[in-house]
C-alpha cells in the first residue's frame, strides 16, 4: 500500500513536470533530496531533526525499494512495551489462578460456617471451617510471592483478589464472633491470613467491607434459627454486637461507594434483630428476671 | 403489667441508645446445648473490648478521611491538568506555515507551566503504593497531559515522544528525596489513543489550508501508531476502553486517508496557494501572487 502511494506521489510529481513552467522541472530533483538541503534555503521548515530526515526520505524517496517506513524508534518502543505488556499478563493470570483456588477454600469454609444456622454446636462446625484457615494462608502467602515480583504494584492489580478478599475476611469474623463473642480486628485478620502491613496487607476497605458483607447479613438469619432451636439469650448478645458494630461504623465518614452501601444494609440487619430480640422479649422467653407473659397482645411475629 | 412493658421499653432503649452496661443475667435453660459454657466470661470480654473497638475505628476513620482527602486533592490535580493540557493542544491547533515559530514557542511555555504548576502537586501525593491505588483519580489528567505533550512535539520534529523522554522531563519536578512521578504504560497509550483524535483534526485543517504535505505525513504517522498499537491493546489491563479507542482511531485513520486521496485524485482542481514557502510544494520560489 505504502510503495503505490509512493508511486502516485511521484506520478503526481512528474505530471506536474510536464507543465511548460521550466522551474518546475528543476525543483523535482530538489523536492527529492529535500532533506538534504540546509534549512536556511527554505522560510518555514516544518521539520528539522536528523531523526526526521530520514523519516522524510525514505518516504519521499523515488522508486526505492521497500523500506520500511516506520521510524526505528518507534517500533523498537512498541516492542518493548508488547513484552512489558505480556508480562503483567502473565503475571495477572498467575494471580487469577491462585484467587481461584481462594475461592474454592472460602467456599468449603462458608459450607461449613452455614451448619450453624443448623444448631450444629459451635465447636464443631468451627474445628471443621479452621482447616480451611491453613489452606488460606497458604494461598494468600502463594499470591503474596506471585505480587512480589513486581514491587509496589498490590493495587495495580488488586481489583483481582479484592472481592474474595472481603469474603475471607467476613468468614474468618464471623467464625471469631461465634468464638469470643468480639469483632475480629483488622491486624487480628492480617495475621491469621500470615499477611503483614509491609509486604503485602490486608487493604483496610477490603477489611471493612469483610466486616460487614458476610457477617452482618448472617446476623438475622442465625438470631432466628437460634430462637427457633431455643436459644432465648442469643438475640440479645447479637443485638448487643450488632449495635456496637453499627455505632462503630458510624464514626467512619464514607463516600459514595461500595463500602457505603454495605454499611447501609447493616442497619436492616440490625433491625431484623432487633425485632427478633423484641418478640422474644415481649413473650418473655429471654432469661430477662421478668414474670412470663401471656398477653392476649402478641406482637407481630 | 405496666411495670414490665415499662422495664421492657427501659431496657430496649438503653441497649438501642448507649453503650449497654453490663448486666448479670441468669444461665439460660441448660436444656440447649448450643451454648458455650464460659458465657459470663464471654460477656466480660465483650466489656473490655468494647473500647478497643472504638480506638480501632477510630483509627480506621482516620485513614480513611486521610485517603478520601488524598483522593480529592488529586482529582482537582488532575483536572487543572487536564483543563491546561487542553489550552495547549488549542494553542498547537493554531499552527500554520505562517506562525509556526511562534506558536510552537508559546506551546512550549504552556506544556512546562502544566509540568511546574499542576502535574508537581500531584509529584507529592502520589508516592509509594498510591501511584496505583489513586490512579483512576490521576489516569485522566495525564492521559491529556501525554496527548498535549505528543501533539506538541509531532509538530515540533514529525516524532513519537517517547515515554522515557516523557518521563525524563518530570523528574526535574520532584526533588531527590521524593519518588519521581513517571507516567505509566497504560496511562502513555490511552493519551496516544486520544493523540491521533487531535491529529485527524490537524490534518483536515492543514489541507484546507493547502498544507497538503504535511497532511499526508500526519497521515503516514497516524498509520504508523495504528499499525503498532494493534498488536500491543489487546495485552492491556482493562482493554475494553483502549479498543473503543482503536475503533476511533481507525476512523480518524480513514478520514485523513480519504482527505489526502481527495486532494490527490481531484488534484487538478485543487490549487495550493501560489507563493507558498512550502519547500515541498512544487511551486516554491514561484513569486507571491495575491489571491
Amino acid at each position: 500500500m505504502k510503495a503505490a502511494f509512493r508511486n502516485a506521489y511521484c506520478f503526481t510529481l512528474s505530471r506536474y513536470s510536464i507543465n511548460p513552467n521550466p522551474t518546475i522541472l528543476h525543483l523535482v530533483p530538489a523536492i527529492s533530496t529535500f532533506p538534504s538541503l540546509p534549512s536556511s534555503v527554505f522560510k518555514n521548515p516544518p521539520f528539522r531533526s536528523p531523526v526526521t530526515a530520514t523519516l522524510c526520505s525514505t518516504s519521499m524517496a523515488s522508486g526505492d525499494s521497500d523500506a520500511p517506513q516506520t521510524s526505528p524508534s518507534l517500533e523498537k518502543q512498541f516492542e518493548k512495551f508488547r513484552v512489558q505488556l505480556e508480562d503483567s499478563g502473565s503475571l495477572r493470570e498467575r494471580i487469577r489462578a491462585v484467587v481461584l483456588e481462594i475461592e474454592s477454600a472460602t467456599r468449603l469454609m462458608q459450607a461449613s460456617l452455614l451448619l450453624v444456622h443448623q444448631s450444629k454446636p459451635i465447636p464443631e462446625v468451627l474445628e471443621k471451617a479452621k482447616t480451611q484457615i491453613n489452606v488460606l494462608k497458604d494461598l494468600f502467602n502463594k499470591l503474596a510471592e506471585v505480587v512480589r515480583e513486581c514491587p509496589g504494584q498490590y493495587y495495580r492489580y488488586h481489583g483481582d483478589w479484592r472481592t474474595e478478599t472481603q469474603m475471607v475476611v467476613s468468614l474468618l469474623a464471623f467464625m471469631h464472633w461465634l468464638e469470643t463473642g468480639t469483632l475480629l480486628m483488622h491486624t487480628e485478620a492480617e495475621e491469621k491470613l500470615g499477611l503483614n502491613d509491609s509486604d503485602f496487607g490486608l487493604d483496610v476497605e477490603d477489611y471493612l467491607v469483610g466486616s460487614i458483607c458476610f457477617m452482618s447479613n448472617e446476623m438475622p438469619r442465625y438470631v432466628v434459627n437460634q430462637v427457633t432451636a431455643g436459644d432465648y439469650d442469643c438475640p440479645r448478645k447479637v443485638l448487643k454486637f450488632l449495635t456496637d458494630l453499627h455505632a462503630a461504623f458510624r464514626m467512619l465518614n464514607l463516600r459514595n461507594d461500595f463500602l457505603r452501601k454495605k454499611f447501609d444494609t447493616m442497619k436492616y440487619d440490625l433491625r431484623r434483630v432487633e425485632e427478633v430480640y423484641y418478640d422474644v422479649k415481649i413473650r418473655g422467653l429471654a432469661t430477662s428476671g421478668d414474670s412470663v407473659e401471656d398477653q392476649g397482645t402478641q406482637g407481630q411475629p | 403489667m405496666l411495670n414490665s412493658s415499662a422495664a421492657l421499653f427501659r431496657r430496649i432503649s438503653v441497649s438501642w441508645l448507649m453503650a449497654p452496661k453490663f448486666k448479670p443475667r441468669r444461665l439460660p435453660p441448660a436444656a440447649d446445648p448450643a451454648l458455650p459454657l464460659q458465657r459470663s466470661t464471654k460477656l466480660a470480654r465483650t466489656m473490655s473490648t468494647h473500647s478497643s473497638i472504638k480506638d480501632a475505628f477510630s483509627t480506621y476513620a482516620d485513614y480513611l478521611n486521610a485517603l478520601n482527602e488524598k483522593r480529592e486533592r488529586v482529582v482537582k490535580a488532575s483536572r487543572d491538568v487536564t483543563m491546561n493540557s487542553k489550552k495547549v493542544i488549542f494553542q498547537v491547533h493554531r499552527i500554520s506555515k505562517n506562525n509556526r515559530e511562534e506558536v510552537l514557542e508559546k506551546a512550549d511555555k504552556d506544556l512546562a507551566a502544566v509540568r511546574d504548576l499542576h502535574i508537581f502537586r500531584l509529584v507529592k501525593e502520589l508516592q509509594g503504593t498510591d501511584f496505583w491505588k489513586l490512579r483512576r483519580a490521576y489516569s485522566p489528567g495525564v492521559q491529556e497531559y501525554v496527548e498535549a505533550a505528543t501533539f506538541f512535539k509531532f509538530c515540533q520534529t514529525g516524532n513519537l515522544l517517547n515515554l522515557d523522554e516523557i518521563n525524563a522531563s518530570l523528574l526535574p519536578l520532584s526533588d531527590p528525596s521524593l519518588e519521581p512521578l513517571q507516567i505509566n504504560l497504560l496511562d502513555y497509550l490511552l493519551g496516544l489513543a486520544d493523540l491521533t483524535g487531535e491529529l485527524m483534526r490537524l490534518a483536515i485543517g492543514r489541507i484546507s489550508d493547502g498544507e497538503v504535505e504535511f497532511a499526508e505525513r500526519i497521515c503516514r504517522f497516524v498509520r504508523d501508531i495504528y499499525r503498532e498499537l494493534t498488536l500491543v491493546v489487546p495485552l492491556m489491563d482493562d482493554s475494553s476502553d483502549m479498543e473503543t479507542k482503536m475503533v476511533t482511531m481507525l476512523q480518524s485513520v480513514v478520514k485523513i486517508e480519504n482527505a489526502c486521496f481527495s486532494v490527490r485524485v481531484r488534484g487538478s482542481e485543487y490549487i495550493p496557494l501560489l507563493g507558498t514557502g512550502d519547500p515541498s510544494s512544487f511551486l516554491l520560489g514561484v513569486s507571491e501572487v495575491e489571491l
